[in-house]
């Protein structure tokens, strides 16, 4: 069961980063430039020695299996723009762009199935409509937005927080000032999501029979909740919020663009610009593995957590 | 007085199909000690009854009269109070042992979860009592073991075990033999009798398997279309019965030659007039169907007839 | 008492019928503005005034960079939002509903391969592989519609093909394959009509997502700049110094028209959804 998953999971990633090999062959225009990006300007020798380095000259196969060598060296490629190795480039960027996804998802994933499990109980009471009301408001935003809306009302008005994410340079009390209302957004964003899966299972898991039992046992409301629902309610969550994490993480590429921080966002942002493809292909390269372990690890921890599944192996 | 006297119960869900009334005035005393046996065909509203004792019923459910327990009337009680009463004083067992159970947790977790919580007794002494009980109840080396990896017949002994480890007064039963095979039946007849022994309990349990009312109950109530027909000693009710559908419910046993009940079972939306039974009584006279019969004593108890 | 409360429910039955009439209503008007862009626009939305107005009467929602007029580019900038949204809906629900339908009915080694295709989209980081699209092709809304459309029909299969399963279990698929009927008939006229409903709120949360994701691409100047999406309205307040020098009007408009049209599919497909859920029995 476990291995056929990883089995699926080992071919997806296959698949899709072949897929990255295939699209700067297949896309339209010169395949030298497709590979090293737009508005790269070099003398005639320099050109020959690349086209031998980037190896367009070769048999597709030898050019396909050479990839998949430099990608297990961890070689994406190079920027030709910023004169550094993709892979340097994006190791420097991703810390930043952890800083704020890691917390966010975290906190996220604790406020949305609590909160959610709550609103999914008590549905009918006014404050949870009101809460439902809100989640639901953040969840139908585009982040960016969001984000611009965060930086015009609690930035520019009130001039609570600094205007750019700029906190390399920073003590830690500077970074966590700068940090502080993307990690909000960013969160708030995972929250809706996770919020709206939670209230919607807790719904389905009520009417079980289980639930009507434990209150026959004697149980709290509280207690036939947290006790019996959660969960039953929380272990789909697992999967289903490890399948959100592509999308999660690309909203915080759209927040850091906002808030102009040093992450990948920026570096996609920056990319896009010049058609600095490389860097575009390897920062896709890079979500796309993260996204697949992300899921993997999700059907590891939900086959401890649901007994289920650990005893039919 | 009785250990619980239950007077003119009514119960109605609002549907989009229309008010179902699913028991109307509906009146019994379990005493101490006892086993009341309460039968009637599938959908006469047994299980709505003792759902509405405990307080079960979900948010469309209208109840009405007055359910006695040791001098307080449930159904007055807020949700506190009636949460220290369940499981405590009094217990149920559902009809659907695998449903019923929580998936994710191991059966021996379910059992001593009640007296952990209720109880506060230490982890370690209720697990200690709950695998004894367990045991008691033949599920020995099967303790930490999930309800899915357990038989049905397995799953409804986990469940007397989470519902009598309080030591309830009152042990409600809702068809515990339901879908066993013959040779579990008894088995499971005996667990549950004796958990009622141990405790020095009453017992109120729901069939609609006559011969399973005659082996374990001291006291049959006969339940039609959301109304209590006959009540009485069991000998006095299975040999005498003095309701025609008490009658009829005999002769569709197997043993009487498979007579089945003549006509449809009514709507609960819109129940006949006058007597219920009316439209399918062999002995039906023009009073039945405008008359609701009165309550008349026989020898060990009551029956709602005009005959 | 009893009568209280009877009268406290139906009002508020009343007041949850009017809230459910909220999100067909918003959404009945924003369809509407769309198709009526040329009669209530108040000007051409590439016509140029004085740049950077403020919200007045000349301008009800004020002026751009470039002087064209905000609400008329909102107005005829909702025809290319919606038109993103619905293609790439239409599209992966058209996608999405064959391979659940395909997969569920035929079962076995069909089910087997198209569910592991399945699941092998569902493993693509989306907005990123169309970033990279998009950046290598020429930016158009056409192809951001086809893209989105050929990779969102995945949680449309997984549903229609466990509806489906349910459905050919039912007495009449039966009757029906048994009387003689070809798999084909039997799929378009006795299945197809049973899984409409599940199909339905998922149309609706698909066109909301894309229409997210048509606003987050074209943030980033992958749109065609000779259209006007509400996207593209932001990403210009945002990178030509609108957002900076505090221009809210410039702005706020295509994001809260997002907002609020997103919002109206989601209660929309919310009401579709909850149908089916909330009748409960105990026993
Ligand atoms: N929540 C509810 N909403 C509406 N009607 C209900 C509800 N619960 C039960 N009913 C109706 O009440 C009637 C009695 O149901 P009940 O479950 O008590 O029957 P029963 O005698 O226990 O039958 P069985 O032997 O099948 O368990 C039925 O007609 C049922 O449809
Ligand atoms: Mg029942």
């Amino acid at each position: 069961m476990l291995w056929g998953k990883t089995a699926r999971y080992a071919i997806a990633f296959f698949l899709i980063i072949s897929l990255n090999f295939a699209i700067p062959r297949a896309m339209p225009g010169d395949t030298l430039t497709n590979l090293m990006g737009e508005d790269v300007h070099l003398s005639e020798d320099a050109m020959l020695e690349l086209k031998a380095k980037v190896g367009v000259d070769q048999p597709i196969h030898i050019q396909f299996l050479n990839y998949w060598r430099d990608l297990f060296h961890l070689d994406l490629g190079y920027s030709y723009h910023l004169h550094a190795p993709v892979s340097s480039l994006i190791r420097e960027r991703i810390k930043w762009t952890m800083l704020l996804v890691a917390p966010s998802i975290i906190m996220g994933a604790f406020v949305g199935t609590l909160l959610g499990a709550l609103a999914g109980w008590r549905r009918k009471e006014a404050k949870s409509r009101l809460q439902t009301t809100g989640f639901l408001l953040i969840y139908c935003t585009p982040p960016y937005f969001l984000s611009m809306l965060a930086l015009y009302f609690l930035g520019f008005e009130l001039g609570w927080f600094p205007l750019k994410g700029f906190y390399q340079s920073g003590t830690i009390g500077d970074i966590a000032h700068h940090l502080f209302l993307p990690v909000l957004i960013m969160t708030l964003f995972s929250a809706s999501r996770n919020y709206m899966i939670m209230r919607g299972s807790v719904i389905q898991e009520r009417q079980m029979l289980y639930a009507s039992y434990a209150r026959a046992k004697g149980l709290s409301s509280d207690q036939i909740l947290f006790r019996h629902i959660f969960k039953n309610a929380a272990l789909p969550i697992i999967t289903l919020v490890a399948l959100d994490f592509g999308f999660i993480f690309s909203g915080a590429l759209f927040i850091e663009i906002v808030f102009s921080m040093h992450g990948m966002g920026n570096l996609i942002y920056d990319s896009l610009l010049c058609r600095d493809y490389p860097v575009l292909q390897g920062t896709f390269a890079v979500i796309t593995i993260m996204v697949i372990l992300a899921n993997l690890l999700a059907d590891w921890t939900y086959g401890l957590v649901d007994p289920r599944v650990r005893w039919q192996r | 007085m009785a250990l619980l006297d239950i007077r003119n119960l009514s119960v109605s869900f609002e549907t989009p199909q229309g008010l179902v009334k699913a028991a109307t005035q509906v009146s019994l005393a379990l005493e101490y000690n006892e086993t009341l046996a309460l039968v009637g065909e599938t959908g006469c509203g047994k299980s709505v009854v003792v759902n509405a004792i405990m307080k079960l019923l979900p948010a469309n459910a209208k109840v009405d009269g007055r359910v006695i327990y040791r001098g307080r009337d449930l159904l007055s009680l807020d949700e506190k109070e009636m949460a220290r009463i369940r499981g405590q004083d009094i217990a149920i067992i559902f009809q659907n042992p695998s449903l019923a159970l929580n998936p994710v947790y191991k059966i021996s977790e379910q059992v001593s979860e009640s007296m952990i919580l209720k109880k506060r007794s230490s982890r370690s002494r209720a697990e200690e009592i709950s695998s004894q009980l367990l045991q008691r109840l033949g599920l020995k080396g099967r303790e930490s073991s999930y309800p899915f990896q357990l038989s049905g017949g397995m799953n409804q002994r986990a469940m007397i075990a989470c519902s009598v480890v309080l030591g309830p007064k009152i042990i409600i039963a809702d068809e515990p033999t339901k879908g066993l095979d013959q040779s579990m039946v008894g088995q499971v007849l005996g667990e549950i009798r004796k958990a009622k022994e141990v405790n020095g309990a009453s017992l109120l349990l729901i069939t609609h398997d006559m011969e399973v009312a005659r082996q374990i109950s001291d006291k049959v109530a006969v339940m039609y279309c959301g109304e209590v027909m006959e009540v009485g000693k069991t000998e006095e009710v299975l040999q005498a019965p003095s309701h025609p559908y008490t009658q009829a419910l005999l002769d569709s046993l197997p043993e009487r030659g498979f007579l089945p009940i003549p006509g449809p079972s009514p709507s609960m939306i819109d129940p006949p007039e006058g007597c219920r039974f009316h439209p399918r009584c062999p002995w039906r006279r023009d009073l039945c169907s405008i008359e609701r019969p009165v309550q008349k004593s026989t020898t060990t108890g009551w029956v709602r007839c005009c005959r | 008492m009893a009568e209280v409360i009877r009268a406290l429910r139906s009002a508020e039955e009343k007041i949850r019928a009017r809230w459910s009439l909220l999100g067909p209503l918003i959404f009945s008007s924003f369809i509407l503005a769309a198709l009526l862009a040329d009669l209530i626009s108040p000007y051409d939305p590439w016509k140029r005034f004085n740049p950077y107005q403020m919200p007045g009467w000349e301008h009800l929602l004020g002026t751009n960079d470039m002087g064209h007029d905000i609400l008329s580019e909102l107005i005829f900038g909702s025809r290319v939002s919606l038109a993103v949204g619905f293609s790439a809906a239409i599209l992966s629900a058209t996608l999405g509903t064959a391979v659940g339908l395909f997969a569920g009915y035929f079962r076995g080694m069909a089910d087997e391969v198209l569910m592991g295709i399945t699941d092998i989209f569902l493993m693509i980081p989306q907005i990123p592989l169309i970033i990279v699209l998009a950046a290598f092709l020429r930016p158009s809304f056409w192809l951001m519609a086809l893209l989105m459309g050929l990779l969102w029909w995945t949680a449309l299969a997984r549903i229609v093909r466990s509806r489906t399963l349910q459905v050919r279990e039912m007495g009449f698929v039966a009757g029906a394959k048994a009387i003689g009927f070809s798999d084909n008939h039997v799929i378009f006229s006795d299945v197809l009509p049973n899984t409409l409903y599940v199909i339905a709120p998922k149309f609706m949360l698909t066109v909301a997502s894309a229409m997210i994701a048509e606003a987050s691409i074209s943030f980033l100047g992958l749109s065609d700049p000779s259209m006007k999406s509400w996207g593209t309205m932001i990403s210009y307040a945002f990178s030509r110094g609108g957002f900076i020098n505090g221009m809210w009007w410039w702005y706020l408009p295509p994001g809260l028209c997002i907002t609020v049209f997103v919002l109206s599919l989601v209660m929309m497909a919310g009401i579709l959804e909850e149908r089916d859920i909330e009748p409960v029995k105990v026993d």
